[in-house]
């Protein structure tokens, strides 16, 4: 696989997996907001951080690769 | 032995050509995923001793169980059978499938990164939330499958995609021929699929509540729990632990499997037959006569299969026996195998109905399941985790061999002195509660039997404290192998994380 296509193949994956995650993370935020008991508050609100900490990763992993490309692109000048 | 033998490293005899052409092209493969599992599963294998240690102390002397709800017996028992298989058996479980998947299809993991982190971070998520909630009073009451409903999609929404990367990769893999481990790690993969979803299938009282009531009820619910129960034991503790076997000790022996027409044959009788067995833990229940014994049938047909994976993976060494002196985590993967072996005897024997009138709600099933929890799972998972630790770390080997062996000896003597008192407490136990005086009565009462006990009880808490610290001297060798200078990287002319033929 290209460095291309491998970049493009991580950017779908990471989008694809980001919005799964940002998904998971409203849920748990309606389930919190109108918990009945102490199971669903602390699922809820623990799957909504997750989900924000999550996404912050994918967010840092692309700048990381971006970074790394252009160090490789510099190197090979 | 006319059969081809293959071993991990001989799939290229296979397809001489196609293999060359995949040599050229150099893949890399995502270790990063299977190193963050190798972590968790050591983690988590601490937790869990430390909890088994804690619940034998309470069970010796109940003022362990300290007053408060939350560290009672009953909130911290399912914690324990959770880490320990769930926790610890399914990080190793995920870090050795991940790393076997791409290593034998000489492809990097489908869907990329962040699914794979997604996976990672998800099921970690999972195993801490389902342990919050049974501390905090929350339970289906399933065994091994205590969860409630909102825990139970998250973590399907988890294994589903654990199942699409895991397909996806052999989909896309560059070997013609799908290694036998992977056989038996997507057998798994799609078996605990299908037993969470039919087990834990529940109506929550409302989406704002944990509680849930089960779609079944009466002796319909007992059959579906230990139709699940049992198979989760098939699936997730045997099956998918025989195809870490299947890459490992090949691997670590550096010789082919004895037979791989053996491998294909066991592996088909053993998931055809495992399913049915389920019924032999309703024994004298309600569940009707017939499928009790069609419970006994299949489990006894089962041992068949199961002693096929045993001396396959027995046999492999024919020749590479005196490995054993010098490499102790090769002797832990063999001796898990003996264990297994021992295991899937005395699960048979155990399913006869008269053996299980004396065995049934006794200790001695304690003593069985942990024989194969400790002896196969936990063993063969050290044996994998101490091959893969210096390849993934690109270290020239394990900081210490002999604090290997000392790990293996320690815990070896702890699995005997559990086993064994856990043996002689529940004969002895079912031979009190069935013994009656000349005038009919019961000759002793329900405490006198617990009284008994303790003895085997304390017997079993030190057993218990030797495999933790086993673990424990486990935990700071791969520390060091990790850190150390004196096993400073290995030379290699390709990076350990490429894709060579026939890996």
């Amino acid at each position: 696989m290209t460095g291309n296509r491998f970049e493009m193949h991580e950017q779908t994956g990471d989008l694809a997996v980001g919005l799964l995650v940002l998904v998971l993370g409203l849920v748990g935020l309606v389930m919190a907001s109108g918990a009945l008991d102490d199971g669903i508050y602390v699922f809820g609100l623990s799957l909504a951080v997750f989900a924000v900490i999550f996404n912050f990763g994918l967010v840092r992993r692309h700048y990381d690769r971006q970074d790394a490309r252009r160090t490789q692109e510099a190197g090979h000048v | 032995m006319s059969d081809v033998a293959f071993s991990p490293g001989t799939a290229a005899t296979l397809a001489p050509a196609r293999s060359r052409a995949a040599a050229a092209a150099v893949t890399e493969y995502n270790e990063d995923v299977v190193k963050k599992f190798l972590i968790a599963a050591m983690f988590w294998a601490v937790v869990a001793f430390l909890l088994g240690v804690v619940l034998a102390l309470q069970l010796s002397w109940p003022v362990f169980n300290l007053g408060f709800e939350y560290t009672a017996f009953g909130r911290l028992r399912p914690v324990h059978t959770s880490a320990a298989i769930f926790a610890f058996g399914g990080s190793a479980l995920f870090a050795t499938s991940f790393y076997v998947v791409q290593r034998t299809c000489q492809a990097r993991l489908f869907g990329g990164e962040a699914l794979a982190n997604f996976i990672f971070w998800g099921y970690q998520f999972f195993i801490v939330m389902a342990a919050l909630s049974y501390v905090m009073g929350f339970s289906q009451s399933l065994e091994y499958a205590e969860p409630e409903w909102h825990i139970d999609l998250f973590l399907t929404i988890v294994w589903v995609c654990y199942a699409v990367v895991f397909i996806g990769t052999l989909a896309k893999r560059r070997e013609p021929h799908i290694y036998v481990a992977n056989w038996f790690y997507l057998a798994y993969i799609l078996t605990v699929a299908v037993l969470h979803l039919g087990n834990a299938a529940a109506l929550p009282v409302s989406f704002f509540e944990a509680k849930s009531f089960s779609l079944y009820s009466g002796v319909q619910a007992a059959l579906i729990q230990w139709w699940y129960g049992h198979n989760a034991v098939g699936f997730f503790l045997t099956a998918a632990f025989l195809g870490m076997m299947y890459y490992f000790i090949p691997k670590q022996a550096n010789r082919p499997i004895y037979s791989y027409r053996l491998s294909v044959v066991h592996f088909w009788s053993l998931i055809f037959m495992y399913i049915w067995a389920g019924p032999h833990h309703l024994h004298y229940t309600s569940l009707p006569d017939w499928a009790q014994t069609l419970g006994v049938v299949f489990s006894v047909i089962l041992w068949m299969p199961s002693w096929g994976g045993m001396i396959n993976g027995l046999m492999t060494l024919s020749g590479a026996w005196d490995k054993l002196r010098t490499d102790p985590a090769l002797r832990f993967t063999v001796t898990a195998v003996g264990f297994y072996g021992m295991s899937t005897f005395e699960g048979p024997m155990m399913s006869i109905k008269e053996v299980n009138g004396l065995a049934h709600y006794t200790d001695w099933v304690v003593g069985h399941v942990h024989s194969g929890a400790l002896g196969w799972v936990a063993f063969v998972s050290f044996g994998a985790i101490y091959y893969l630790t210096p390849v993934l770390w690109r270290r020239s080997g394990a900081y210490s061999v002999k604090l290997i062996a000392w790990h293996y000896w320690i815990a070896t003597l702890g699995i005997v002195l559990y086993i064994t008192s856990m043996w002689v407490a529940g004969i002895m136990q079912g031979l009190m509660w069935r013994a009656y005086d000349q005038f009919g009565f019961l000759q002793y009462s329900f405490a006198e039997s617990v009284n008994a006990m303790h003895p085997y009880y304390v017997i079993r808490m030190l057993g218990g404290v030797m495999f933790l610290i086993g673990a424990l001297i486990m935990v700071f060798n791969l520390i060091m192998t990790v850190r150390s200078s004196t096993t400073q990287a290995s030379p290699m002319r390709v990076p350990a994380n490429a894709a060579i033929a026939g890996e």
